[in-house]
């Protein structure tokens, strides 16, 4: 290759203005590669080009600059995708076809305003459930605190007796004690320590009034113990007494199962 | 210049490939009226050519990172980029549309004597084809204004294509002559 004859040839001008084919260009730049006069060449007449192309020329209107500093300071804050599928968007515009971004805006509100309701319906659900929820548990702390209430008035009542009933000998070791309302009769039996039983038996509360037992009712013993049974009429009770019987007894206590007593102070 | 600094052009190159604003901004200052100067040659309606302009510089936003440094000028790639798109804008068919009596034939034989003298013509390079014989002149204005190729200026002004060939040789080296004083 005579390089100085290539470069008289012509073609560093048709490459740098673009007239060159495919081919031409891909020799000129491995060529380039090889002899930095060549290189040398196309610089001087790209900067001769460069030097004509700003001569006289008319200036652009201002507008033009406003709108591409608008462009690109909108685009780099997205991503270079969004910016690569905008294109196709450009001649959809131009087409002046606005029924077309109609349609598109009309699925964009539809799949939006589905998903919202989705959404609004799951947590109306459960708003719902957790809803039922709170009502429930309001309602047994409702009665918990009833009986806590009831609990609270007893213990500072000045009539209210405490009777402690203790363990028969031989027995299993258990504790509880009886709140007596001498005035209202009522009582409360807090249990705070008893075995459980078998399922067919239950324990059973007495009163002994006038030397006679009366039944102050049946009760189990669940895991969570500190039972508080609210029982009546025990007016003139000389003692309290908890046998072992049958479940569902009806018949007089039996004291052979006798497992604990206490006396009032009457 | 009208920005208070200057970039070294490799340093310009490294700041637009990283779409550093500012440097779009510069680019914009100081190229933007010598790219509109080109695209006004080619298409001498001004509001297409604003419309160019505009489409030529989010192109080269766009499409920065495939510039190479060693394959050229910054402003011969730019240059290049809106010749293209100027002779896309001239050829296409809305264009054509809506020139309507002044439509561009597909005949090149046609050319010959359509080009208008316009105030494009005084400026840039086109001033330097005015000092051109006319027959390398016209192979100028239909390859790099028009966009034709070698093979359809043989066609459409009948010359055989080595004879196109060679004087568009002669022409460039011409032009060469004339613009590298």
């Amino acid at each position: 290759m005579n390089i100085k004859e290539y470069i008289s040839s012509g073609i560093v001008q048709s490459y740098v203005m673009g007239l060159a084919s495919k081919e031409e260009q891909a020799e000129f730049e491995q060529l380039c590669l090889e002899y930095p006069e060549l290189v040398a060449a196309r610089n001087i007449f790209e900067l001769s080009l460069e030097k004509r192309a700003f001569e006289d020329t008319p200036h652009p209107p201002a507008f033009l600059k406003e709108q591409f500093i608008n462009y690109i300071n909108q685009n780099t804050t997205t991503n270079q995708s969004k910016v690569i599928q905008m294109e196709p968007a450009i001649p959809l515009a131009q087409s002046g076809s606005g029924l077309r971004w109609l349609a598109v805006a009309s699925v964009i509100f539809l799949l939006v305003s589905s998903w919202l309701a989705y959404r609004f319906y799951n947590e109306t659900i459960t708003l719902k459930a957790e809803l039922q929820h709170t009502k429930e548990a309001q309602a047994n702390l409702g009665t918990r605190l009833k009986i806590l209430e009831d609990y609270e008035k007893m213990v500072i009542n000045p009539n209210v007796a405490v009777v402690n009933l203790t363990p028969m000998p031989e027995k299993s070791p258990a504790s509880a004690n009886i709140y007596w309302d001498s005035t209202t009769s009522n009582v409360y039996l807090i249990i705070k320590n008893m075995p459980k039983l078998p399922s067919d038996k239950q324990y059973q509360l007495w009163a002994l009034i006038d030397g006679k037992p009366k039944d102050l009712g049946l009760f189990d013993i669940k895991d969570d113990h500190k039972v508080m049974l609210k029982m009546t009429d025990t007016r003139k009770a000389e003692a309290f007494a908890i046998t072992v019987e049958k479940r569902g007894n009806t018949s007089g206590p039996d004291m052979d199962q006798l497992q604990m007593m206490g006396k009032t102070q009457l | 210049m009208i920005s208070k600094f200057t970039y070294g052009e490799a340093e310009l190159v490294t700041q637009l490939q990283h779409r550093n604003n500012q440097a779009f901004t510069y680019l914009y200052d100081n190229y933007s009226k010598a790219l509109y100067g080109v695209i006004s040659q080619i298409v001498p309606d001004r509001e297409s050519a604003d419309d160019i302009l505009q489409e030529v510089f989010i192109n080269i936003w766009r499409k920065i990172e495939t510039y190479d440094i060693s394959k050229g000028r910054l402003f011969t790639w730019m240059l290049n980029i809106a010749r293209n798109a100027a002779i896309d804008k001239i050829r296409s068919k809305s264009y054509r549309n809506e020139l309507k009596n002044q439509a561009l034939p597909d005949d090149v034989s046609m050319l010959g004597d359509q080009f208008v003298k316009s105030k494009a013509d005084e400026t840039g390079l086109k001033k330097v084809l005015g000092k051109l014989k006319k027959e390398q002149r016209e192979l100028i204005e239909l390859s790099y204004f028009q966009g034709f190729t070698q093979e359809e200026i043989s066609k459409g002004l009948n010359i055989p294509l080595g004879t196109v060939k060679t004087r568009m040789r002669s022409a460039l080296l011409q032009l060469r002559s004339m613009i590298e004083q």
